[in-house]
């Protein structure tokens, strides 16, 4: 037994949680990041933390990580010098993608920078048709000769896309071999290894991502894995992945397009185990930053996979967890546009100059100046008496927007928190009732740092009347990473009927998926015991082109196989468009199993029920807007480290922490659960 | 009513726009037909109780128009005492039923809160049939439908839907896609509904009018900061339907915060590229907001300080019965034209001249199993170079903004093989900055079919603004010899057909641009070594 250790490395702070498997024990360490070799931070964070409980690296029976490397290669197109080579005759599909333009009517809005510029994408002879059968040989010496090329302009990454590539592998093979042969020290990849599914154009957009980001993610492995080795690691460190699951760091390197979506992804798997921990499996999360906020929707505690998302404006085919994001948090900032309304973002004023009452320069008001205008966040201080707050320039700046608007200061800096709530609400609405959920029936839970501020407004606007907020909100990613297992998805697109004479060719789809499954874990050392596969598949009805994923039952495949399959796609289909079409015949397109692998977690230590007297957490008192009063009302202050079990807050109150702030309503009560965890509650 | 607050406006304004693209994605999710489950090509919208458009899903510019005549229609003909809830019209006649042409059909549902009527939700969607249709006048271009209850009290019109169905080619695909507007419609009513449960009916009544009223203030001090005048400017507007070549004027007056446009044109044709006058609007609200404000909301408001004027009984104002079915081709002209002249007012927001067309292939033929089947596409070309950047390549410009269908989901489901599908080089406008790319899209056909090919700018091509050079025009090659037809084409197992696109007009003098941008054009083959050397100030690559 030992020390578990997750470390979530963000632009700014390094995050390192640890955990003792012997007495349950759970520690906290933040380190400035060091964003020119991330490595060095991580490292120093690793030592400082283990020093904190006397521990050292060899210690350490488990190391999850999470990064923003490959995300941020993708935004600041950081990534390699990358070849391409396709089908004869369709080397501008990556350009053209779906033919659309970015903005409907905004003329200067640009589409994506193609990741491969024309001049190194290249055209090969060979041709398949929609059934898999050969139309036009491979031609390998065109092919070789195309290397070549690539070769002499300098690309480093090489990323190969046929049509039908998923259906017929033979041609990709051969071509992958021979650009091995041409290219040794290249990172090379194919579409069939990556994204071996239908519709060619986002297929190619998956390949050429990964081909983008994978010198860039295996240069930061393996400077990493040195400085971890160094320090006296000795297991193998994991990497989350857009899914949620944690993978070996040198499968990570080879499929970095699975990546890109890590770092929001662990804060999911936070809120799920803590969910589970005070008995609310159906939550929807609320993770709100300075400029950005992720929601996410889970049902009986899991968050829905979705098989494909923009990044960034690049498509990208691979399991991630369904996270949606706004473009508005804490430093947001509000402004009355041409026709008289009040907007609040996309504009941000980021961390410097930041918001107005930081008195660094910026003038015009943010999120956090509404709040520090009304009270609700704290006008003195901010991360506990770190950074004094300056409440007479965010009420200046504010009654300059009062005076456009035609109303008071204080309703204005209250109509900028409605206006966010609106945005927020709006999110929540595309992950809940657009895909057929009442997000009545769950609680919201909010973390980061502005989460837990905005948490009961937004659930008064959803009607939601359940309001979660974790024990520690600002470093919930790097505890998410001690809750999660190693998990790898495998797919391939097998367009057939749904009928018995399909029963073999599934069989035969989900034998060889489990066979890449047990590759998988073998690779990874999971205990046979440890190991776990689930298998869907996408299907719809012939003619349809979107899919609903369904969930096989186990087993071998039969008739009553099938019979499950319908019924459960009828559900699915009647859930999210309110009808079934019982005449039309049903398609499968493509196979998945995702397998995991067990692995121990951290728990959450509860304590002893304290009673419902919370007085001793008492601060004080402090002057509070409620719209709802239309004037101040007196809130009592509490310190939420001096909170215990059982306690109880009767609002209007406020509960003060290190890294946030959370506003209870004059008509909601604030339980703490046994996990110290808050649940705020509509009273009835 | 009292006045709403501004940030209840805004807040209710957020839950509608929510409202429509909810609809929207139900609607394209749940299709069947490839034009519009992959292809998107359909609408979903908001309307208030006196039958304006309160709020627009942003897919389809054109639909603006598509949908705009249908609530005063449907008022005009059936008193308001008539319709209950659960009625359901029906309805897609250009003029009749307020559509812009026969395949957009349009469903709109009332919207009762406790027993009356709030809003309507409507949505259309463009059904791929009526295809292998003459265009000499609308009676024969397909099924013509005035607003009629599709269903009634919440009960399917069996008759209307049967008599319907009998007349298109793809009954199948009609039915289903008829089902999915039908569910978009339904979720709609469900969530206005809700809305107003939750903020009263009086609030969100007077929020919807607020919101109409705060277009309007946008789109007129938008307006106001353009410089006062007269602008005019003509383009010409030619097709492979129709022999000869017309020419399209406008003069834009702008006066404070108003604006008036009077277009001009030739009288309507014997062929299906007409427009009825709400084609007119939609074409002119799009170009006018990309313009002045691309950020002002697409509803009813923005159109208040407009007055648009076209002759009665030209192609830009058609009546009965002239041919409609193209009408995107000319609307595309008059987008051009409104350019043309703002260019002159506000020279640093407008782009050159953009592919300038909606290309279309529409190819029909039958199956082994003996039924009908229908494919339409839609193929875009060169964006316009705008003012301090290239035009972007590949891509739909102005009223129309539908995807490509993936070759693999095409060859799947269509007897058509696509060998080429690329960008043309050499296609765009030279100029500081370079326009956009056209398409080139090679097609094989696997069995017999027939094919029809809209196409426009097949006599004139896309011009630049400020110097830059014009781009190439639309091309054919119809694989036997020919480069040019007017009707319909058989096509027989193995011949391939070649469709190119325009490019994008370039913005400024080429001789200024960039020596590196131009090194660029060249080493990535977008243009070829003696364009190369005609406009570089050196003579040899750096």
């Amino acid at each position: 037994m030992g020390w578990r250790i997750g470390v979530d490395s963000g632009g700014t702070f390094t995050d390192v949680c640890l955990f003792s498997e012997d007495t349950g024990e759970m520690r906290i360490w933040k380190v400035p990041s060091t964003p020119d070799d991330p490595s060095r931070g991580i490292a120093e964070g690793v030592e400082q933390g283990l020093a904190q409980v006397g521990a050292i690296a060899a210690d350490l029976s488990f190391f999850g990580h999470g990064t923003t490397v490959a995300t941020n290669a993708l935004i600041e197109l950081r990534g390699a010098r990358t070849g391409l080579i396709v089908t004869d005759g369709f080397r501008d599909l990556l350009e053209i993608g779906r033919q659309k333009r970015p903005s409907l009517y905004d003329m200067m809005a640009d589409k994506p920078e193609p990741l491969v510029s024309r001049d190194l994408r290249r055209e090969v002879p060979e041709r398949l048709r929609s059934d898999g059968s050969v139309e036009l040989p491979f031609d390998e010496s065109a092919f070789r000769e195309a290397i070549r090329k690539l070769k002499d302009d300098g690309v480093q990454s090489l990323a190969i896309s046929f049509l039908y590539g998923f259906l017929n592998t033979t041609h990709e093979t051969r071509a992958r071999a021979i650009a091995s042969e041409e290219m040794p020290d290249a990172f090379i990849c194919a579409s069939y290894e990556v994204a071996p599914e239908f519709r060619e154009f986002e297929r190619l957009s998956t390949t050429v991502v990964n081909a983008y980001l994978g010198p860039v993610m295996q240069r930061y492995i393996r400077r990493l894995s040195d400085r971890l080795t160094e320090l006296g690691l000795t297991v193998t460190p994991q990497l989350t992945q857009s899914n949620g699951g944690v993978i070996g760091f040198a499968a990570a390197a080879a499929l970095p397009v699975r990546t890109v979506l890590s770092g929001p992804s662990t804060g999911v798997v936070a809120a799920q185990a803590i969910g589970m921990s005070v008995g609310i499996p159906d939550v929807i999360t609320f993770d709100v930053g300075g400029t950005s906020s992720d929601v996410a929707l889970l049902k009986d505690g899991v968050c829905s996979l979705t098989g494909e998302a923009d990044v960034q404006g690049y498509p990208i085919k691979a399991p991630m967890l369904d996270i949606h994001t706004v473009g508005a948090g804490g430093g947001s900032i509000a402004a009355v546009d041409s026709g008289g309304l009040l907007k609040v973002g996309p504009r941000s004023a980021g961390a410097d100059p930041g918001p107005v009452c930081y008195g660094l320069g910026n003038e015009e008001p943010t999120v956090t100046d509404a709040n520090v205008v009304l009270g609700t966040l704290n006008p003195g201080e901010i991360l506990g008496g770190r950074m004094k707050l300056r409440r007479d320039l965010a009420e200046a700046a504010i009654a300059r927007l009062a005076d456009r608007l035609g109303l008071s200061t204080m309703e204005t800096a209250q109509g900028i928190v409605s206006v966010l709530t609106a945005n927020m609400a709006k999110a929540i609405r595309v992950i809940s009732v657009q895909r057929g959920h009442d997000p009545r029936d769950y609680a919201l839970m909010a973390f980061g740092g502005a989460g837990p501020l905005h948490a009961a407004r937004l659930a008064r606007e959803l009607d939601m009347d359940k309001v979660i907020v974790p024990l520690t909100p600002g470093t919930l990613c790097a505890t998410g990473l001690l809750l999660t297992d190693l998990r790898a998805d495998f797919a391939v697109s097998r367009l057939l009927r749904l009928d018995e004479s399909a029963l073999p060719l599934l069989a035969e789809g989900y034998d060889e998926l489990a066979r890449q499954a047990a590759d998988w874990s073998a690779t990874e050392k999971i205990a046979t015991e440890a190991r776990a596969l689930t298998r869907t598949v996408d299907m719809r009805y012939q003619g349809q082109n979107y899919e609903l994923p369904v969930t096989l039952p186990e087993g071998p495949m039969t008739v009553g196989t099938l019979e499950t399959m319908i019924s459960r796609f009828e559900d699915e289909h009647a859930q999210r468009f309110g009808f079934t079409a019982p005449e039309a015949a049903i398609q499968i397109v493509t196979l998945r199993v995702e397998a995991s692998g067990h692995v121990p977690k951290a728990t959450f230590e509860t304590q002893d029920d304290a009673g419902p007297d919370a007085s001793v957490a008492v601060t004080g008192t402090r002057e509070v807007w409620m719209p709802e009063a239309s004037g101040f009302v007196t809130a009592e202050t509490y310190d939420r480290g001096m909170l215990k079990p059982g306690n109880v807050i009767e609002g209007p109150a406020i509960i003060d922490q290190m890294d946030t702030t959370t506003v209870l309503l004059p008509e909601m009560r604030a339980i703490v659960h046994p996990s110290l965890t808050l649940i705020l509650e509509v009273r009835t | 009513m009292t006045p709403i607050d501004p940030i209840t406006v805004e807040v209710i304004g957020s839950a509608l726009n929510s409202i429509v693209e909810e609809m929207g994605e139900a609607l394209v999710r749940a299709s069947h037909s490839t034009n519009i489950k992959e292809r998107r090509d359909c609408s979903t919208a908001l309307f208030d109780h006196r039958g304006n458009t309160l709020c627009q899903a942003e897919h389809i510019p054109m639909h603006l128009g598509s949908f705009i005549g249908i609530i005063p229609h449907i008022m005009a003909r059936f008193s308001a005492e008539t319709i209950c809830p659960g009625d359901v019209f029906i309805g897609n006649d250009a003029y009749e039923g307020g559509a812009t042409h026969l395949p957009d059909i349009v469903l709109a549902e009332p919207v009762f809160v406790d027993g009356r009527m709030v809003a309507w939700a409507v949505n259309t969607a463009h059904h791929s049939d009526f295809a292998d249709r003459g265009h000499a006048h609308i009676y024969q271009e397909g099924l013509r439908i005035p607003p009629v209850r599709l269903y009634r009290a919440g009960e399917l019109a069996e008759d209307i839907q049967s008599l319907i169905l009998l007349n298109c080619q793809v009954p199948a695909e009609r039915l289903s896609d008829l089902r999915a507007q039908m569910a978009a419609n339904r979720l709609c009513v469900r969530r206005m509904q809700d809305l107003c449960a939750k903020y009263g009916t009086e609030t969100v009544l007077g929020a919807s009018d607020a919101l109409q009223d705060y277009a309007e203030r946008k789109m007129r001090a938008g307006i106001a900061a353009i410089p006062d005048g007269v602008y005019a400017f003509s383009d010409t507007f030619c097709s492979n339907e129709w022999t000869g070549e017309m020419t399209f004027v406008v003069e834009i007056a702008v006066r404070g915060d108003e604006m008036v446009l009077a277009f001009d044109g030739p009288p309507q044709v014997r062929a299906g590229l007409n427009m009825v006058y709400t084609s007119l609007l939609a074409a002119t609200y799009y170009a006018v907001k990309a313009v002045v404000d691309p950020s002002i909301l697409p509803n009813a408001g923005l159109a208040r300080p407009l007055t648009i004027t076209a002759p009665e009984g030209s192609i830009l104002n058609c009546t009965h019965p002239a041919a409609v079915d193209g009408r995107i081709a000319a609307s595309q002209r008059v987008c051009d034209v409104i350019m043309g002249a703002l260019a002159r007012a506000v020279p640093d927001r407008v782009a050159a001249a953009g592919n300038g067309c909606c290309t279309g292939a529409i190819f029909s033929g039958t199956g082994e199993n003996g039924a009908i089947w229908v494919y339409l596409e839609t193929i875009g070309g060169g964006g316009g170079a705008r003012p301090g950047k290239d035009g972007l390549s590949g891509i739909h410009v102005h009223l129309t903004n539908t995807s490509n269908l993936p070759i693999e989901a095409l060859e799947l489901e269509y007897p058509l093989t696509l060998l080429r599908y690329e960008l043309i080089d050499g296609s765009a406008g030279m100029g500081t900055y370079r326009g956009g790319q056209g398409l080139r899209r090679v097609y094989r056909a696997e069995r017999e079919c027939r094919l029809s090919i809209h196409g426009s700018r097949t006599g004139s091509v896309p011009w630049g603004l400020e110097g830059g050079e014009a781009a190439r025009g639309t091309r054919l090659d119809l694989g036997d010899g020919r480069t040019r037809f007017d009707g319909m084409l058989d096509l027989v197992p193995g011949q391939i057909v070649t469709i190119e696109t325009p490019g994008g007009g370039g913005h400024g003098p080429a001789a200024k641009r960039a020596p590196e941008a131009l090194n660029r054009d060249l080493a990535e083959g977008r243009i070829d070594a003696g364009t190369y050397a005609e406009f570089s100030q050196t003579t040899e690559p750096v």
